[in-house]
This record gives structure tokens, C-alpha cells and sequence, in this order.
């Protein structure tokens, strides 16, 4: 890029390089805290039932989705309603690798890379558009996924396809292996989104949705920076997916390509708090909280699940993590930077 | 050598009103250039189609030799275009430490220890040091104008285009804003400065330009453009721009 522009000029004052703080003690003590409840969920199959462990599960899998969609959406302003596009393609690449030999357990990484490759392309097309248009091409993608997937016979058509190679497991093993890597796709979800809002990329998401032309003109490259966003949700959606595949032991173009994931991880998100790492994790817990307690009252439950929604819009807009951290100003997981030895010490991000 | 930044037979509308008439000037390395000119006069405008953020609609934008009329504002930023706005654009839910760091890290292009000390000799330029650690959003105005600069110098520029960073400031706060233009010459930037504050361009620039609906019509010594006929044409009814000249 600078091949043909001479050198700039240098720095502006030659300054030692000053003392940098990233973290605070509340929040390393909180660390802690979460490696502590990370080791107790590992040891879960020792203390609850193979239906208890099914239920964390599917809690581990729409906590790994809704994280994808807060970065998205939350971080780098692309509401989206199509990641389901990427779940079904992360659930049906664990098929053909199946097909073809792997072991469906060992292949839910490389399952998970290729909704990541296949949205690449995507995203020099979705990204033309902005706002609400973005968000319909989205889905768009999603539903023509569905369409070519589900006119391929080798795939089952619209019926779908089991998975093959899982049967000589016994349903305890399978039971345990399929909940540890669920366990390990979330942590490994919260903990990429971690790193990258820590990272200088986290650092130009939050300039550009403060300030898209300011970030800009600050250097940011604001199309890149959102490409590898919408890259790693397509990975993180697309491991769901495996997980789904797996766990399931089918896979079926109208459940796991269905608008229900997309709408699932924006509740979720909406309801803990967008633009929080804390929000989709409480969103989470109360989504399966409401779930596991309501789902046999039939309508009822809907019609609760409609309320909370209208009363966290209403009453906590930023989601109950944004209530709760706005008034305890404090927060699980800072991305903030503190320069040393220099006047008052801000508010932390 | 080629100037520094050069700008060829630029041309731009809005709809059917043009703000930029084919013009042509050049910047030479290190240079302190000055802008004056009525309101919607397309000052303001120029700085956007030098900085990337406006496309023209004919005419090219040079930076050392190099067409850059077809990159966007990031890269030119890279490149060595600093610029500031006339509305300060601050991040404001970051630090101001924070603001520095982006532009030092992606203007600037430094990583690390190396993006920190950059981003902190940027804040001690614009006398922001006590600011550091606070929200931007919490600054007023005098902060936010230097903010601006400091976001600006923190990336790096070769040319500094700065967009009324003394409006609506103090006596005393202009001339410390004159301090830091001053530093950043001597270092060996050039700055391009609009400012309707005649008596702070006098005091940094060897070179005014004047630009009256779209078109450069005086460009030269400061206190011969301010007294040519087409500018006090142009300035007729106003007194700032006399009362700081003679
Ligand atoms: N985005 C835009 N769309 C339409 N018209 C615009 C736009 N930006 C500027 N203009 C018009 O172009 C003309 C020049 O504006 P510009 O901001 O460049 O003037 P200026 O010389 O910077 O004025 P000031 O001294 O008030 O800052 C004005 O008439 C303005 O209304
Ligand atoms: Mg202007």
C-alpha cells in the first residue's frame, strides 16, 4: 500500500512508552470466578441425568449462536437475520464429512470452517447493503441455502439425512462427549469474542459505532474490520450447527436452516443486553429459565415470552446486563484501556 | 519533486448546486497554509474530497506524485492525509486516551507499546494529558477542538487539514491552539487551516487562500490576499477579516 509514498514522518515527540493498564482487580477476581464455573459445568455429567445434560446442551448451543449475533449486531452494527443460513451449513457439512469416512465428533471443527469459507463470498454480496435492506439479504441467503441444500437427493432432499459413524458409542459416552463439546464451542465462543473485542479490532468497532466517518478518518478500514466479524459469527454459527447435527443425530433442511435460530439468538441477545458479553449469557439463562418452567403451558408460554420482551424494550432498552451494569458501574469482562499516572480515572469500558 | 498535495481541475456538486469549480492548487512539503472564505463558500467541502470522505465529480487529488483520487478516507489517512472536523467527531464512549489509540494503531499503523506511545505524545501535544482516562463525551468544547487534533496528529499526517479548530474558543485558548500548530510545523507537517479567526491563520501560515463560491480566488502573502480587491469584494459588510489585517 505505501510502496509509492515516501516515508512519514516520524512520531511526534520521542515519549517513553507509557504504563498501560487492561484490566481490574474486581474483574480478574470475576476471572476467576468464571474458570470456577467453566471446571464445576465440566463435572455436570457426574451430577445430573443424561436429560439434564441434554437440556445444557441446547442451553450451550443458542448461548454460542446468540454471542455470534451480538458481535455481529451488538459490536459491529450488522443486524442479520440469516446466521440460520450458517447453522444449517455447519450442521450439513458434519453430514458429508460423515458420509465420506470422519468421525462426526472429531469432524465438528472443520465442519464449522466451511459455513466460514462460504460466507466470505457472502459477504461481498450482503454487504452492499445497509440497515434493514442488509438484514433481508440476509435472510434471502439463508432461504436459498435452504432451497440448494434441500434439492440435493444425496443429502435426502427435504427430508433430510441421519449422520452416520455414532452408533458404536454407548448412549452415556455419546451422551457426555456430545455435552463437553458443547460446553467447549460456548467457552470457545465467549472467549473469541473476548480476544477480539479486546484486540485492536475490538477497539475500531467500538470508534465506529460511535463514529463511522470519524473512525474512518482515523485510519480504520471499517469494511475489513466488519468482513472478520461476519466471518467468525458464520464459524461460530456454523459449530451450532455440528453440535446440532450431532447431538440430533439427523439433520433437516426446515429445522436446522428454520428463521427460529435467527429469532432465538435476537431474543436472547436483546433480552440479556446487546453490545454486552454479559447480556446473551443472562439472555440465555432466562430464555431456558422461561423454557424449562412454561413450555407445557402451550400458549401461555409465548405469551410470557412476548411480555418479557416488551418489558425489557420498554423499561431496560440496553437489556437487563445494561441495567444492571449502569447502575452498579461494573463489569464482568473490560475491554477498556487505562493510561497511568494521568489525571482522573474515567469510566471503564 | 512533485508537491506534496496537489489538486487538479476538482470539480463537485450537490445536486444541481456546485461548491467546487474546477479547482487547482498545490501544497508544497511542510508548508502552513491558510483558508478563509465566506460561509458555504465549499471550504469545508474541499477538505472532504482531499480527505477521501467526499468523492469528487471530476478532477484528481495527488499525494506525493501518487493519483489517490479512487481511495477511500482510511487509506488516504494511512497515506499521511491528517484531518480534523468542523464538528468535532469524537468517540464518544472511549476514553480520549482510548480516541488516540485507534488512530494510532490504524492511521498511525504502530501495534502495541509503540501505538501507546504515540497515542501519548498526540495527548501531550494537545495539552489533553489531564484528560486521559476520561470519556470523550464528557468534554467540552475547548477539549473536544483539541481532541480532534490530537486524533489527527496521532495518525501520522504529512498534511494536516484542520476545519476551524479555533471557532468559538477564547483569546487565550486561540493562542494555545496556535501553540500546537506551531509545534506540529516545526516538526515538519504540513497544515492546511481553515478558520474564520483571521488573527490565528495570521499567526501560523506564510501562504492564504481565499475561496469564494466554490472557486480559489486570492492565494498568496497572507496580508496581500486580505487586501486585494476581489477578497474585500467578497468580504463586504464583514469586519473580522479586516479589523485582524490591518
Ligand atoms: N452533504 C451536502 N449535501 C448538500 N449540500 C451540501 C452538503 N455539504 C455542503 N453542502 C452545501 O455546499 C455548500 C458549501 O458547504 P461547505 O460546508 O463546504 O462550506 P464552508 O465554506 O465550509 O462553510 P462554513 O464556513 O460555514 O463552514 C453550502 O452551500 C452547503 O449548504
Ligand atoms: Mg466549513
Amino acid at each position: 500500500m505505501t510502496a509509492l509514498a515516501p516515508p512519514k514522518v516520524p512520531d511526534l515527540a520521542p515519549a517513553p512508552a507509557p504504563e498501560v493498564r487492561r484490566s481490574s482487580y474486581p474483574s480478574a477476581w470475576l476471572a476467576g470466578g468464571s474458570l470456577g464455573a467453566v471446571v464445576l459445568l465440566a463435572l455436570m455429567p457426574e451430577i445430573i441425568s443424561q436429560g439434564g445434560l441434554v437440556v445444557l446442551l441446547n442451553f450451550f448451543i443458542l448461548l454460542t449462536m446468540a454471542t455470534m449475533w451480538n458481535l455481529l449486531a451488538g459490536y459491529a452494527g450488522m443486524v442479520s437475520i440469516g446466521q440460520q443460513a450458517f447453522v444449517g451449513l455447519g450442521g450439513y457439512s458434519v453430514v458429508v464429512l460423515a458420509v465420506n469416512g470422519l468421525n462426526p465428533l472429531a469432524s465438528i471443527p472443520l465442519a464449522a470452517v466451511i459455513p466460514a469459507l462460504v460466507a466470505l463470498p457472502i459477504s461481498y454480496l450482503v454487504f452492499r447493503l445497509r440497515g434493514g435492506y442488509f438484514a433481508i439479504a440476509t435472510w434471502v441467503v439463508a432461504d436459498t441455502a435452504e432451497l440448494v441444500i434441500s434439492s440435493v437427493t444425496a443429502l435426502g432432499g427435504g427430508t433430510g439425512h441421519p449422520v452416520p459413524g455414532l452408533g458404536s458409542l454407548s448412549p452415556r459416552t455419546f451422551g457426555d462427549v456430545t455435552y463437553w463439546l458443547s460446553l467447549g464451542v460456548a467457552v470457545l465462543a465467549l472467549a473469541v469474542t473476548y480476544g477480539l473485542l479486546r484486540s485492536r479490532l475490538g477497539l475500531v468497532l467500538a470508534a465506529v459505532r460511535d463514529d463511522e466517518v470519524g473512525a474512518r478518518s482515523a485510519g480504520a478500514r471499517v469494511m475489513q474490520a466488519r468482513r472478520i466479524v461476519f466471518v467468525v459469527a458464520a464459524l461460530g454459527c456454523g459449530a451450532a450447527g455440528a453440535l446440532l447435527a450431532v447431538s440430533q443425530l439427523q439433520v433437516q433442511p426446515g429445522s436446522i436452516f428454520s428463521v427460529q435460530w435467527a429469532a432465538e439468538m435476537i431474543f436472547v441477545t436483546m433480552i440479556g443486553g446487546m453490545g454486552t458479553i454479559e447480556g446473551p449469557i443472562l439472555g440465555t439463562v432466562l430464555f431456558f429459565v422461561l423454557q424449562q418452567n412454561l413450555a407445557s403451558q402451550g400458549a401461555w408460554y409465548l405469551v410470557i415470552l412476548g411480555s418479557v420482551a416488551v418489558v425489557v424494550a420498554i423499561w431496560a432498552p440496553k437489556g437487563i446486563w445494561g441495567f444492571v451494569s449502569s447502575r452498579l458501574k461494573f463489569q464482568l469482562f473490560p475491554v477498556g484501556y487505562l493510561l497511568g499516572g494521568r489525571g482522573s480515572t474515567g469510566r471503564r469500558r | 519533486m512533485a508537491p506534496l498535495l496537489e489538486l487538479n481541475h476538482v470539480t463537485k456538486r450537490f445536486g444541481q448546486v456546485v461548491v467546487a469549480r474546477d479547482v487547482s492548487f498545490t501544497i508544497e512539503d511542510g508548508a502552513a497554509v491558510g483558508i478563509v472564505g465566506p460561509n458555504g463558500a465549499g471550504k469545508t467541502t474541499l477538505f472532504g474530497v482531499m480527505s477521501g470522505d467526499l468523492r469528487a465529480d471530476s478532477g484528481q487529488v495527488r499525494l506525493a506524485g501518487r493519483d489517490v483520487t479512487r481511495l477511500d478516507a482510511a487509506e488516504r489517512t494511512r497515506l499521511g492525509i491528517g484531518r480534523t472536523y468542523q464538528v468535532p467527531r469524537p468517540f464518544s464512549g472511549m476514553t480520549v486516551f482510548e480516541n488516540l489509540l485507534v488512530a494510532a494503531q490504524q492511521g498511525g499503523e504502530r501495534r502495541g507499546a509503540a501505538s501507546h506511545s504515540l497515542a501519548a505524545s498526540a495527548l501531550e501535544r494537545a495539552r489533553l494529558s489531564e484528560r486521559a482516562n476520561l470519556r470523550a463525551g464528557q468534554l467540552g468544547l475547548l477539549d473536544r477542538k483539541r481532541l480532534e487534533l490530537a486524533r489527527a496528529l496521532a495518525t501520522r499526517p504529512r498534511v494536516l487539514l484542520l476545519d476551524e479548530v479555533a471557532g468559538g474558543l477564547t483569546e487565550p485558548e486561540v493562542r494555545e491552539v496556535v501553540g500546537i500548530v506551531r509545534e506540529t510545523l516545526a516538526e515538519g507537517v504540513a497544515v492546511v487551516w481553515i478558520e474564520h479567526v483571521v488573527r490565528a491563520l495570521l499567526a501560523s501560515v506564510e501562504r492564504l487562500m481565499c475561496l469564494a463560491d466554490g472557486a480559489v480566488i486570492g492565494d498568496g502573502e497572507p496580508r496581500e490576499v486580505l487586501s486585494s480587491a476581489a477578497v474585500r469584494e467578497v468580504y463586504l459588510g464583514s469586519e473580522a477579516a479586516f479589523e485582524a489585517a490591518s
